[in-house]
């Protein structure tokens, strides 16, 4: 018996009926509080997991990542997930807490968790990981996380805990992420993008990294794919894009925002075709893809998964309101959002509803919608409008990528700006909403009263 | 009539939005018909005095910046040279310090600037992060006022707003004046209520936002300065800021709103 964790539990677990019962949607304030009660809660239930944890971080597609993880090992294993993207470690404790008795008994064999990148160290200290896999590093919330060199520093020093059994999972083609590879006694794994031309739409890029992180020389590319995704290397030092063992060749973005990929899993062949859009999902299917080749799960069955898997909650979230029909991407950072414009500007005649708020989880500093490529879209939009505390900003914004838009097309309130927005839409279009992280709870909350009360949320 | 512009390590300090200064530079004058010539000057290429009216330097990351401190002192004649003879400058954060005398981190080190500015940054533990807003200078506002007309759209102020992300604490030397003065925010260091440097017609300030496309008075007295140089006193046409002034007034909100 151990009835500091035993207490702890019950606590959690009482907040989490409280919250039930009253309907709100915080799903960290169990962990939160139980933490504080025993602040070795997630160590010890993690411990009870047969085959360990997963931890998943990188500052795009995490969520994604994730949740595509759990869908192919759960053919398999008893997974538990914060599927609902709580990634701080109070997010964690609060999945543990709701999932177990409260003797502490966790009915699982592997945990798959989502982390934020602040978070990583305190998520490895604690999970102490089978495997982890890093997606790759971006220029993000800047007043929140730091610099991105801030970032990678702190991943170097946790990485250096790492026992040499554990299995580091990095993307190739993130020259952040490759680099780390020589902190660390883990062992490494590769996956990485092998094409040489993308059939994107080419897009003036933000990248984090220009120079070599070992000896300050300019990295030359011999392809570019995203910000300072791609083919590199030093002409100065030994640094270079290492060959990844799990790779994609012959993508094809289609223009309806499905995906074709051949994939190469430790020279196993397989034809993917994914209901996921642009780039950076070819990122996620990869780095699920390389972590599930580590549990013995046949390619052909990673296939079945990864080509009936949807997306949820903003990410791609395609909903139908009577004859319309409402897509919503996320937006949270230059990067992530370049990568949606280059998806978006393969179509024509948008109806776009974008909605800026500068809340904390969105960052308080709205200045990165200036390294954001709205011009990638000129001649694509039929309709425009901006919603969010800092609409105006945004329609600074537009006014400047010279995307016309009229005062009356801000709108102060975001389930008016919906509303609205969709009265204009023509029978059989798509209205595309663009939010940030909490403008997308709201966006939620005003669709599911208008679809008749479902809760995405809650998925 | 035609600008010339100059932006100052384009690919090292380009980390915090601040891009949208020369966007906004741009669009405003060809707004007007006025041709640009934008350049980019990076690490090995030469400067050379008097070649642009107005230069651009804007913020980086902390490695960045040490790349591009080295560099920038093959550029420092040409660059005090330029501004002595009337040039325009706005710097912004990274950008502002490297062009400082000195800037000493929290272990001790030194690292040399220009000196454009007589000014000196001290590292520290306090990361100033918040939206900020400062009263302009009234010199600079009675010149402003000049360069920039009101309009039926505009209820103009003379402030400046924007969103400040820095631990070095700046202190001016007597050869600038302050840029402004803090009405809410840290500024230059968060104890003398100043923002920003004034020197001739070089800026320096904290303010990313990006500061110019929400303060379109601001980045009007910059064009007006800049083509001076060439054309003497020019009056700009009159745009419709309304949707500039709406991000300002919010952004201004937003900022006296945080505790």
């Amino acid at each position: 018996m151990d009835l500091q964790l035993n207490f702890a539990i019950l606590v959690g677990k009482l907040i989490s009926l409280f919250l039930k019962i009253s309907g709100s949607g915080a799903t960290a304030a169990p962990g939160l509080y139980a933490l504080k009660i025993d602040p070795d809660l997630v160590k010890k239930l993690a411990g009870k997991l047969k085959s360990g944890s997963i931890i998943i971080s990188g500052t795009n597609g995490k969520t994604t990542t994730a949740r595509l993880v759990s869908e192919i090992l759960s053919t398999k294993y008893r997974i538990i997930h914060n599927r609902q993207g709580s990634n701080l470690l109070r997010g964690i404790a609060s999945t543990m807490i709701l999932k177990s008795c409260i003797a502490g008994n966790l009915n699982f064999d592997l945990g798959v968790w989502e982390i934020d990148e602040a978070t990583l160290p305190e998520a490895i200290y604690n999970l102490d990981p089978k495997k982890v896999i890093l997606i790759n590093l971006f220029r993000d919330q800047l007043d929140r996380y730091g610099e991105v060199d801030t970032v990678r520093g702190n991943w170097q020093k946790s990485l250096l805990n790492l026992s040499k059994n554990t299995q580091l999972i990095l993307n190739a083609d993130d020259p952040g992420i490759s680099f780390l590879s020589k902190f660390t006694k883990a062992r490494i794994f590769y996956f990485g993008v092998n094409d040489t031309k993308i059939n994107l739409p080419t897009i003036d890029h933000v990248a984090d990294i220009k120079y070599c992180l070992n000896c300050s020389t300019k990295l030359i590319y011999k392809s570019l794919f995203s910000a300072h995704l791609g083919h590199y290397y030093c002409p100065n030092c030994n640094l270079k894009r290492p060959s990844p063992k799990v790779y994609a060749n012959n993508l094809l973005f289609r223009k309806d925002f499905s995906t074709s990929i051949k994939l190469n899993v430790n020279c196993q062949l397989s034809i993917v075709n994914c209901h996921l859009p642009g780039l950076y999902n070819v990122y996620n299917i990869l780095a699920a893809v390389a972590l599930c080749s580590f549990y013995k799960i046949d390619l052909a069955e990673m296939k079945i998964q990864i080509q009936k898997f949807s997306t949820a909650f903003g990410r791609f979230q395609q909903i139908s309101i009577g004859s319309k029909s409402v897509t919503i991407f996320l937006i949270k950072n230059p990067t992530g959002a370049n990568e949606v414009l280059r998806v978006l500007a393969t179509q024509n005649n948008l109806n776009l509803l974008i909605i800026l708020n500068d809340k904390i989880a969105d960052g308080r500093d709205v200045s990165w919608i200036w390294d954001t490529q709205w011009e990638a879209i000129i001649g694509k939009v039929k309709n425009i409008s901006v919603a969010g505390i800092r609409g105006w900003d945004m329609a600074t914004r537009l006014k400047y990528a010279g995307l016309t838009l009229s005062k009356k097309y801000v709108y102060e309130e975001i389930s008016y700006s919906i509303a609205n927005s969709l009265s204009k839409l023509d029978n059989n279009d798509t209205l595309i909403i663009l939010p940030t992280y909490t403008a997308l709870l709201d966006v939620q909350r005003s669709l599911s009263k208008l679809a008749g009360g479902k809760k995405w949320h809650e998925q | 009539m035609h600008l010339t512009i100059c932006h100052l390590y384009p690919d090292l300090m380009d980390t915090y939005g601040d891009m949208g200064n020369i966007t906004a530079i741009v669009k405003r004058c060809q707004w007007r018909g006025i041709k640009i010539n934008l350049k980019n000057v990076g690490v090995g290429d030469s400067l050379i005095v008097n070649d642009f009216d107005l230069y651009f330097f804007g913020g980086g990351q902390d490695k960045a910046q040490v790349i591009v401190g080295k560099d920038l002192k093959s550029k420092k004649t040409a660059l005090v040279k330029s501004i002595d003879s009337g040039a325009v400058l706005l710097s912004i954060c990274g950008g502002y310090q490297l062009l400082q005398k000195y800037f000493k981190t929290m272990d001790g080190t030194v690292i040399d600037g220009i000196g454009l500015f007589d000014a000196y940054t001290l590292g520290s533990k306090d990361r100033m992060i918040q939206n900020l807003l400062i009263k302009i200078n009234p010199d600079l506002q009675t010149q402003i006022n000049v360069a920039y007309h009101k309009t039926k759209y505009i209820i103009h102020d003379t402030n400046l707003v924007g969103f400040e992300n820095h631990s070095g604490k700046t202190y001016l030397g007597k050869k600038v004046k302050p840029l402004g003065t803090v009405i809410k925010g840290s500024g230059n260091n968060g104890e003398d209520k100043t923002e920003g440097a004034i020197y001739k017609n070089a800026f320096g300030c904290y303010l990313h936002g990006s500061l110019l496309p929400k303060n379109p008075h601001f980045a009007d007295y910059l064009i007006t300065k800049a083509l001076a140089r060439r054309y003497g006193i020019v009056k700009l046409k009159t745009l419709d800021d309304s949707i500039e002034w709406q991000a300002h007034n919010s952004a201004m909100a937003r900022t006296r709103s945080q505790s």
